[in-house]
């Protein structure tokens, strides 16, 4: 024999290596599944810190002076006007907004007002309420209007496209495909115009604007309901048409993969019926992807929202958001963008918590 | 539990007159594949017939139309694949027979699973990812009218036969091994007692041991279930060690069949020479391997004649132009070119060496 064994073989340096680990893993006073977990919220705080840092500085470099325009508008409104009482109230205003010193000091002030007290600032556009103020006014309408449209499109885009993926060759998936396809380009804002114009306008069914009758005292009272459901409509149709389209294509795609899988034929082969294998094959491996993709499509779905809510005259965040960066409130804008990238980001923490729960094939140890 | 076991006891003298009997005739059966360059027949006149608790192995290279033709069978064949003629007759025990292909989907998923089970090619991802395997025991069984408690209080029994733990039950697939999983297979294959499995390459992608493993598998099942099995593989001594009779594909057509001694020992067709010579044997001198010539015809553009010619080193002149026939040689010892060969009763051969082969009405043309 040319070529000796070396004298500590392969195996041998396996067995050192697991029993290594597993010295480690008893050293280790968490579980996988803690360990995961702490990992996968550290690394949502930083996602937090640094997207929140992100867009406090890019809107802090939007050019304009909001203080002096205002300022400005008081002079002439007031009529007294010299130099010293004009910086004065800049002076003092621009306290009051936490505008006053370089980014850096006006980023720790920032940290330190949110952090600690949740606090925005007063707003510009109703000062001096604070803008925190203005968010929980339009807040809930907009989760009512996200909510809502989210949850609509992702049932009905995953459960028909499941079925035109699965029918894929007859007349009707094919024309629902193409429709879909097509929908899914448009952005919902022009769905939005559309829609206002033949159903608000040409055909009054659906009123056009606000969330409510304001003829209607706001409670828990069936009519009032009513009236937020009516108004609610036009802008949610708006919406889930373009994001149920967009599911449906995602969904169609991954079914018709999973069709050519070899863990399909097998199912036919046992003769499965088709409800059987729709159901436990088809559509089981098809909605764990997409619950996955649900939480990173809500950021899409308040992007598109935001003009939405502009059409409808909506009061949502989203109209506030438009408002609020037509005056350059600087204090609103942020409050705005805060809230919504915690939202975001904290459906996107839940899911990926929740996601091992639902598939198998996914452990919390992350090998 | 004891009411689901085996549907039909064959007592061992009964079940050696049953194995006279056809339980699979596959009769002229044509599979084409519809390509832009127009049809290739994959499988081209193909006649086989397996009997009752026989183990029937195909063998035959890659392309031949192996596993097409076992798709055929239970339907599961896959566009462009398209059955264009012929019949496949299956006679379950007490039952008239059918031909399958004359069946719809609906008619057709009856028989899938209840009387001719698939282990198919692709063990490793054959099983779906995000459900128990005892699940997927199950659903079959309950696919197939058993309730869902009988059919649970089963899978423990199935289990054990094919020599896995109960536990495996609560297992997800990628949690076993590839012959756990193999072996969870043969268990769904077997869970309605069928009369017939078609066996799709079973051991490929599996390691010498466990291949010997689900081979004995196999075999033990045959004999406690008296079922009979369909193997397809390229791997001859699989065939050897397994099957009572073989039969050679090549081109799409079966070229030879019979039991599976005298196959191997003393083929009759030249392909089959060229095959049993392309077995290595350990032990024996390291020569170089014989092997056949050149490569497998394309489907869309078969030779004349007989489609071996081109790579035949006994080709005549009429094998160039005239189709050979699937004949029974008369039995007997005789000299073939410079072989002898002693040729049984029940061993087809479709060969111009053996004038039996040759039409009578010659100059038939396709």
């Amino acid at each position: 024999m040319a070529t000796q064994i070396p004298s500590t073989t392969f195996e041998e340096f396996e067995g050192q290596e697991v029993q290594q680990e597993r010295l480690l893993e008893k050293k280790m006073l968490l579980s996988p599944a803690m360990r995961y977990v702490l990992r996968r919220i550290g690394l949502y705080l930083i996602t937090l810190w640094g997207s929140i840092t992100a867009s406090f500085i890019f809107i802090r470099l939007i050019p304009g002076d909001p203080i002096r325009a205002m300022v400005a508008q008081m002079q002439l409104q007031g009529g007294y006007n010299t130099i010293s009482t004009s910086q004065s109230m800049s002076d003092f205003y621009e306290k009051q907004f936490g505008l006053n010193g370089n980014l850096l000091q006006q980023y720790l002030h920032y940290m330190n007002r949110v952090l600690l007290h949740l606090d925005f600032g007063p707003s510009l556009l109703s000062y001096p309420n604070p803008a925190m103020d203005l968010v929980k006014r339009g807040l809930p309408w907009t989760m009512a209007l996200v909510g809502t449209s989210l949850v609509i499109s992702w049932i009905l885009g995953v459960v028909v496209g499941a079925l035109v993926g699965w029918a894929r060759k007859s007349r009707w998936a094919d024309t629902i495909n193409n429709i879909s396809l097509g929908l899914s380009h448009i952005p919902a804002y022009f769905v939005a115009v559309v829609l206002l114009f033949i159903f608000a306008y040409n055909f009054p069914i659906f009123p056009a604007n606000s969330a409510y009758d304001a003829s209607i005292k706001p409670g828990w009272s069936f009519a009032f309901l009513w009236s937020v459901i009516q108004h609610m409509a036009l802008p949610v149709i708006a919406t889930v048409l373009v994001f149920a389209a967009s599911w449906l294509n995602g969904t169609r795609a991954l079914v018709i993969q999973i069709l050519g899988e070899d863990y399909l034929t097998f199912a036919s082969a046992k003769g499965l019926k088709n409800r059987q294998i729709l159901l436990g094959y088809v559509m089981k491996n098809a909605w764990l992807p997409q619950i996955s993709a649900l939480a990173l499509s809500l950021g899409a779905i308040i992007n598109g929202n935001v003009l939405v809510e502009q059409l409808f005259r909506y009061p949502g965040v989203g109209q506030l958001l438009v408002m609020s960066t037509q005056q350059k409130d600087v204090n609103t804008m942020m409050a705005i963008v805060t809230i919504l990238i915690v939202m975001t980001l904290t459906a996107n923490l839940i899911v990926d918590l929740l996601l091992p729960l639902f598939d198998p094939r996914i452990s919390y140890s992350g090998k | 539990m004891a009411q689901v076991t085996t549907r039909t006891q064959v007592a061992p003298v009964a079940q050696q007159e049953l194995r006279q009997e056809p339980l699979l005739q596959i009769e002229n059966l044509d599979i084409h594949f519809v390509t832009q360059r127009g049809a290739a027949r994959v499988v081209d006149q193909c006649n086989l017939t397996v009997h009752h608790n026989e183990i029937f192995g195909i063998a035959g290279e890659s392309g031949c139309g192996k596993t097409t033709l076992v798709e055929a069978i239970l339907q599961i064949i896959r566009f462009p694949n398209r059955v264009t003629h012929g019949r496949v007759l299956f006679s379950p025990p007490g039952k008239p027979p059918v031909d399958l292909m004359s069946l719809s989907q609906a008619e057709m998923r009856r028989y899938r699973g209840e009387h001719i089970a698939y282990i198919p090619q692709g063990s490793q991802n054959s099983l779906n990812p995000v459900q128990r395997t005892g699940d997927q025991i199950v659903d079959g069984m309950v696919a197939h009218g058993i309730s869902e408690r009988q059919a649970k209080a089963k899978v423990p029994e199935l289990l054990t036969k094919v020599g896995l733990e109960g536990k495996v039950a609560h297992l997800y697939p990628h949690e076993l091994s590839g012959g756990m999983k193999q072996r969870v297979i043969i268990a769904i294959a077997i869970s309605m007692e069928p009369e017939l499995i078609v066996a799709d390459e079973p051991t490929t992608a599996l390691d010498v041991n466990v291949q010997r493993l689900i081979l004995e598998t196999l075999k033990t099942l045959r004999e406690e279930m008296g079922v009979a099995i369909l193997i397809v593989s390229h791997d001859l001594p699989v065939h050897a060690q397994l099957v009572d009779r073989i039969g050679v594909m090549y081109a799409g057509q079966i070229v030879e069949s019979g039991a599976i001694r005298p196959a191997v020992k003393e083929p009759l067709h030249p392909y089959a020479m060229g095959l049993m010579a392309s077995v290595p044997s350990i032990g024996g001198s390291r020569e170089r391997l014989e092997g056949i010539q050149g490569a497998t015809p394309s489907p869309l553009n078969w030779p004349d004649g007989c489609r071996f010619h081109n790579r035949c080193p006994y080709v005549m002149d009429v094998c160039t132009h005239v189709p050979p026939l699937l004949a029974q040689p008369e039995p007997g010892t005789r000299q073939v070119d410079d072989l002898t060969r002693t040729i049984g009763p029940d061993h087809l051969v479709a060969c111009h060496l053996y004038p039996e082969s040759t039409p009578q009405t010659g100059g038939t043309h396709e």
